[in-house]
């Protein structure tokens, strides 16, 4: 009996699995011919755009509200009902979260904006909807590139397993933000080399000697700055997880030997420990003359500057040594969540006005993000002038050549494990905590729950 | 009929404080009455000096609230801290980046439906669980109390999903519906209850008055303080609640306190933004405050909160 059973286990197995791998190799090899159809010109097709950038009053709104309003016009057959993520946390902390919620409810958004630490879970369990299947891989090269391509280091960071599960559409590297003015009164040179750690260390003990006071901001070793913190593993040849996606490894010896240096700043005096907020206040108040941040402060910088009347100045992300620095991307991609093929179709339409060339000449010069199309800074281009105007993008734009992704950790518990690093980063950094001791900890129990 | 004659009781000694007071009026010259008095000030000016650096620490907070939001926007993250220059920037970005004024009526709007009804469900709860004795009213008031145990957290997707199939998603009324029913307030109420006196209700019966009746008649009308003290309570709870309406209520354009989270950003935050619509979102709560000062101090006191 259970010889019998067993066999009719395998049969149903082997036939599964020879359905399966037909219909995968008829899905690859007709990727072309099954793409989702276009709409007639009569099809009225309603979606749902949900953007965190939504959540923000003023030039942010505004701006995104502006464009959905001229795509509307150009497509008069799709509406768009755009709205902000849902619930109460930060802007941009909460956007799978958003979805997840309204998935349960059985109305998730068509098209969404989400950042890229969820990239796994979009892909493997929120239902993103592969891109490059839906509308096939030439279409999205067309989309992206054009005159002004998209940068290849930008194009793509929201791809998975081979597909393209979202566009890249507005994102940051690390930028090294200083107060020139107060390095001048410290006998430092406004155009100092700010290329190492060693040089900024340098620099800032400088500043540090003339006010008293730590002079230097990271926002990469605080909770929440996991993403640029990646790029500094990077940079002294770590890495959070390995390229097999199996194991965490934010306690490897590189790993710490990174935590290790970086926690020497605090121990010199020259790196303050300051939550994110008092950071963001540190130098715009001049309380601190060096920050390590997300180039999309750059704006509120410029403000205090011009207000305060002193000179800002930016840098590449500082390397290790001799090593190469790697900046990483925070920011976000386009998905496409619905399951209907028309409301998909819309949302492609959607993705590709988004990120055209006009849309980021909107969303570079209001906003002030990266135009992922690069080439629209160079002459020629319709950002040039802004380019020319706004020289602090120089090192921002420079850095996209050595991008390297924002790395999603595999599994549900994701915000978990980026919560684990980032506590223990904290612990090592700032709170003289045993740095091989607390890494090891650390990634013995992001391992547990990426199991 | 018997009367029994009894002895008057035997004259108590008056308290202790009282004999002294009294000895200190007689034997004490006025310069010693004084003296003393000086030495008891003396003596309670720690207390009153640590209660004045209290109050100055809670107060702070909404004074630097009020500084920063009538700055200038470029001084927003000016530490000093004495006012001025006065401006009305922050407040003009507010008026024109929110609609702070629908958003306002919006909040007045739920903060009243959602307090009335909590107070009318706890009336009507608590005049039951104290006026008639039945079978498992102590399971079910424990299960009131309960409820009021269960952290937010936990009905909250449960709560959302129901809104969402009721249709109610960004709409108020989606806000309101899940809160209808406050257990700390049916806790609150059956407290006052239980002490209400029986002979009131036994007399509104003997006059004919059905249960009904005498609730609205005899009830209500003596519980009028508790009731007004519970009513402000709940309106400030109402009117302070955050995390659900943000669930509820995609469109930040809705609500006053999802409002102002428009002004909080990954690339910054406006503070001075942030604290001009602040300030008009506290207005409502100040009025009352100053309006209704006793019955506020009253629902505190009663609740046991301080």
């Amino acid at each position: 009996m259970l010889i019998h059973r067993a066999l009719a286990l395998t049969a149903a197995a082997a036939a599964a699995a020879l359905t399966l791998s037909a219909c995968g190799g008829a899905s690859t090899g007709s990727a072309a011919s099954a793409v989702i159809p276009e709409l007639a010109p009569d099809q009225k097709v309603d979606i749902t755009f949900e953007s965190y950038n939504l959540a923000q009053a003023g030039v942010w709104s505004d701006t995104i509200n502006g464009l959905v309003s001229e795509f509307e016009k150009a497509h008069p057959n799709i509406t768009v009902h755009a709205q902000p993520p849902q619930g109460g946390g930060a802007v941009g902390s909460n956007t799978i979260s958003s979805v997840q919620t309204q998935l349960l409810a059985g109305h998730a958004p068509d098209v969404a904006q989400l950042t890229f630490d969820g990239l796994d879970f979009a892909a493997t369990q929120l239902g993103a909807q592969p891109i490059s299947d839906l509308v096939g891989k030439t279409a999205i090269d067309d989309a992206l590139g054009g005159a002004h391509p998209f940068n290849p280091n930008a194009k793509h960071l929201a791809d998975w397993n081979g597909k393209t599960y979202g566009i890249p559409y507005v994102f940051s590297t690390p930028v090294l933000f200083y107060n020139a003015t107060m390095l001048a009164q410290a006998g430092v040179p406004a155009d100092a080399d700010l290329s190492t750690w060693d040089k900024v260390e340098a620099a800032a003990k400088a500043v540090t000697a003339k006010t008293g006071k730590p002079s230097l901001d990271i926002s990469c070793t605080s909770i929440g700055g996991n993403w640029c913190m990646q790029g500094l593993f990077k940079s002294d040849g770590a890495q959070v997880l390995s390229d097999d996606r199996k194991t965490i490894e934010f306690g490897s010896d590189a790993a710490v030997d990174t935590v290790t240096k970086l926690s020497q700043l605090t121990k010199d005096g020259v790196l303050r420990n300051a939550d994110p907020n008092a950071q963001y206040e540190g130098l715009p108040k001049g309380d601190t003359a060096f920050i390590l941040t997300t180039s999309a402060l750059q704006g509120s910088f410029m403000q205090a500057a011009a207000k305060g009347g002193w000179q800002l100045k930016a840098a590449a992300m500082p390397a290790f040594g001799s090593k190469p620095a790697v900046p990483t991307n925070s920011g976000s991609a386009l998905f496409v969540l619905s399951q209907d093929p028309a409301k998909q179709r819309a949302g492609w339409e959607l993705i590709k006005w988004m990120t055209s060339d006009h849309a980021y000449e909107q969303i570079s010069t209001k906003i002030g993000y990266l135009p992922l199309r690069t080439s629209l800074t160079q002459p020629g281009g319709s950002l040039y002038d802004w380019a020319q105007k706004n020289p602090l993008i120089a090192p921002n734009l420079s850095q996209l050549d050595r991008l390297q992704p924002w790395v999603s950790y595999p599994g549900n518990s994701y915000v978990q494990v980026d919560d684990i690093l980032g506590k223990a980063v904290e612990a090592v950094v700032y709170y003289g905590k045993d740095p091989k001791a607390t890494m090891q900890d650390a990634q013995k129990r992001a391992q547990d729950l990426i199991k | 009929m018997a009367f029994i004659l009894t002895s008057p009781p035997a004259p108590t000694s008056p308290p202790a404080e009282l004999t002294r007071a009294a000895d200190d009026a007689v034997t004490s010259s006025p310069r010693r009455a004084a003296s003393r008095a000086r030495s008891r000030a003396l003596a309670s000016l720690p207390a009153h000096v640590l209660l004045a650096i209290l109050a100055l620490v809670s107060v702070y907070p909404i004074y630097w609230m009020f500084v920063t939001a009538f700055r200038p926007t470029a001084e927003a993250l000016s530490t000093n801290p004495l006012p001025g220059p006065v401006s009305l920037e922050n407040f003009l970005q507010v008026w024109q980046q929110i609609p702070i004024g629908s958003m306002l009526a919006s909040t007045l709007g739920m903060a009243l439906v959602l307090a009335g009804a909590q107070l009318l469900v706890a009336v009507l709860a608590s005049y039951g669980f104290a006026r008639w004795s039945f079978r498992g009213k102590k399971a079910l008031y424990l299960l009131f109390v309960g409820s009021w145990l269960v952290p937010f957290q936990v009905t909250m997707i449960p709560n959302y999903l129901l809104v969402s199939q009721l249709g109610l998603l960004n709409t108020v009324a989606g806000v309101v519906l899940p809160q209808l029913c406050s257990a700390f307030a049916v806790m609150m109420l059956r407290q006052h209850l239980e002490s209400f006196p029986r002979e009131l209700l036994d007399a509104a019966q003997m006059d004919g008055r059905s249960s009904w009746l005498t609730l609205w008649q005899v009830v209500v009308p003596n519980l009028r303080p508790a009731l007004a003290a519970l009513a402000i309570m709940l309106f400030i709870s109402a009117w302070n609640e955050y995390l659900w309406p943000s669930l509820i209520m995609q469109k930040s354009t809705a609500l006053i306190q999802v409002g102002i989270r428009a002004f909080l950003g990954a690339e910054g935050n406006n503070w001075g933004a942030i604290m001009a619509a602040s300030s008009i979102a506290c207005l409502p709560i100040f009025l009352i405050y100053i309006f209704l000062q006793r019955y506020v101090v009253d629902a505190f006191v009663r609740s046991g909160l301080k």
